[in-house]
């Protein structure tokens, strides 16, 4: 077995773990928001990583940070693809006049400094989950929607696509049936890594007190958290940042493991 | 002339961007809950009276009317007065913010082309024996742990273990400015380090196996040389034009950093805005970030024809 494959399957066990977690273990031993012991307790038999300056269960928030990183990234994702495909797809599919003025602008939005926009909403509207989501899938879809129109593109002078309109298939069956499904395994791959920076994102603007909304953790809110109390409790700022950077890590190997099995191409 | 065109339409285009930037940030006011006036009336006035104060300070105007004179007052750096405190004007803030951030980031993009050109270079001259791992297995870290995570563990190291630098950035200073910003501009740097070299690593490969590179060598060209003057030259255009979109990384680092060391910057501003509300500072902040970022990668794109002739003859 090679170094590659070995850290694939790593990356997927790891993320069924995550899942496990997120499901879980916010409530699994402790509740995450309740005060179940004295403050800063080590990590043993009754709290597996200890507990934080309130006493709440680290385990249970952490696991609680999990299902929020999920959740938010899933979400984002999902937006992402659905609009960035049908944009894609239009930008080559569509009348001249539709298509012009929509790449130009999926291109505006696409230089914008992501981390920007997101502020500039969030800073305006409000915070918690919901403009966090928004603000995140507003700047996700465009790298999406430029992937799918040139993969379309492409796609669109093949043999298969063009024998299918030839006997009289509509556009959008052609779209559908044939051209799409060329891409399932790409986009599949591309919405792994893209998860990992959805994450990344949700936890950096938690990080600055503009994200999920206390007291409901996230991890990038618990390592602001944990900054406060370094000196004296530093495993507080270990567990959040390894799982972070564990599931970054997961989600890039499981993305690049995923575009070598299925798009043939990239071997 | 088709380099002057070129240069023009690519001003244009930077005017444009900008244009766009102010717009968004236009819009994503009107469409907040809640105007100047419910912040500068206060929660307890009167219908009447905010009807009178929003013809005051002409909110009652059509949108298209109150868009050219934000743009306008902009553009003379009037962005009106905070909402809060001694309510001084947005500039005074902006200028007192700004020398901050821009210094992080002057020295954060310095170091990371340097690591990162000289890192890149090192890996294509090994290509696959050590050297190139240990290049390549830095550049993963530095893609792949993010920065508010690098910042705590530095920390932890460098400041309350090994006691190398202070902690946090302080009005009231003991030591020379750098030994404060050593920290943050490393942090900042990581990722776009990491990203440029993998970038010159990849463009180096490609360029040794140029013929010119064979012909060098084979002319007895000294390896220094041969290196600096000959493959280095060629490979470093794409490189140039990754410095100006790693900006982009830049930024989003600012905020971190500036909040983790507590550095008085744009990014700690801009948050502070948001948690107060405070919207004329906030729309400040984001123009005057978003348009650093077009200016950086403005001048990157003006100085391609200047390092490369041959994008000097093609020019479109």
């Amino acid at each position: 077995m090679r170094a590659r494959d070995l850290f694939f399957w790593m990356g997927v066990g790891f993320l069924g773990f995550l899942v496990v977690l997120a499901l879980f273990g916010p409530t699994f031993r402790h509740h995450y928001l309740e005060r179940v012991g004295l403050p800063f307790e080590p990590p043993g038999a009754r709290f597996w990583l200890g507990t934080d300056e309130l006493g709440r269960d680290v385990f249970a928030r952490v696991a609680y940070g999990a299902r929020v990183s999920l959740t938010v990234g899933l979400i984002v994702q999902g937006l992402a693809l659905v609009i960035g495909t049908v944009v894609g797809v239009l930008g080559v599919y569509a009348p001249r006049w539709v298509s012009n003025p929509l790449m130009r602008f999926t291109d505006g939005m696409f230089a914008f400094p992501d981390i920007l926009l997101a502020i500039l909403i969030i800073g305006v509207w409000k915070r918690g989950m919901v403009p966090v989501i928004v603000a995140l899938a507003i700047t996700a879809w465009p790298g999406i929607a430029r992937l799918v129109r040139t993969q379309v593109a492409s796609l669109r002078h093949r043999e298969f696509v063009q024998a299918a309109q030839a006997m009289g298939a509509s556009t959008p069956y052609v779209v559908t049936r044939h051209v799409l499904p060329q891409m399932v395994g790409l986009l599949l791959a591309v919405s792994m890594v893209e998860l990992a920076g959805t994450i990344l994102a949700e936890s950096s603007l938690s990080f600055l007190g503009i994200g999920i909304e206390a007291p409901d953790p996230s991890w990038g809110s618990l390592i602001d958290a944990a900054r406060v109390n370094m000196n004296a409790y530093p495993l507080l700022l270990l567990w959040p940042c390894l799982i972070l950077s564990l599931s970054i890590f997961a989600l890039n190997f499981v993305g690049d493991g995923l575009r070598e099995r299925l798009d043939p191409r990239s071997r | 002339m088709r380099l002057a065109r070129a240069l023009v339409l690519r001003l244009l285009f930077g005017l444009l961007s900008l244009v766009f930037l102010s717009f968004v940030t236009f819009v994503a006011d009107e469409l907040a809950p809640g105007d100047a006036v419910t912040v500068l009336a206060g929660e307890k006035a009167s219908e009447a009276e905010k009807a009178r104060l929003r013809e005051q300070l002409g909110l009652d105007r059509p949108w298209p009317v109150r868009y050219a004179e934000f743009v306008g007052k902009a553009a003379r750096l009037d962005f009106g007065t905070s909402y809060y405190g001694i309510k001084e004007p947005v500039i005074d803030i902006l200028r007192r913010d700004l020398p901050m951030t821009a210094r992080l980031a002057a020295m954060a993009i310095a170091l990371a082309a340097a690591l990162g050109i000289g890192l890149g270079t090192v890996a294509a001259l090994w290509e696959n024996r050590w050297p190139d791992r240990v290049a390549l297995t830095l550049s993963t870290f530095g893609v792949t742990v993010p920065n508010f995570v690098l910042a705590p563990l530095l920390v932890y190291v460098f400041s309350l273990q090994l006691e190398l630098v202070p902690q946090v950035w302080s009005p009231v200073r003991t030591l020379p400015d750098i030994s404060y910003l050593i920290l943050p501009v490393v942090i900042l740097s990581a990722r776009p380090a990491a990203l440029l070299t993998r970038l010159t690593r990849a463009s180096m490969i490609e360029t040794l196996k140029q013929e010119f590179i064979r012909l060098a060598i084979a002319k007895g060209v000294p390896p220094a040389r041969l290196v600096l003057r000959h493959a280095l030259r060629n490979a470093i255009l794409p490189v140039v034009t990754a410095i100006g979109t790693s900006f982009g990384f830049l930024l989003t680092g600012s905020f971190i950093v500036e909040r983790a060391f507590l550095l008085p910057g744009i990014g700690r501003e801009t948050i502070e805005a948001i948690q107060q509300g405070n919207t004329p500072v906030l729309q400040a902040c984001i123009l005057v970030t978003g348009a650093m970022f077009l200016l950086v990668n403005l001048i990157v794109d003006l100085l391609l024809p200047v390092l490369d002739p041959r994008v000097r003859e093609a020019q479109v």
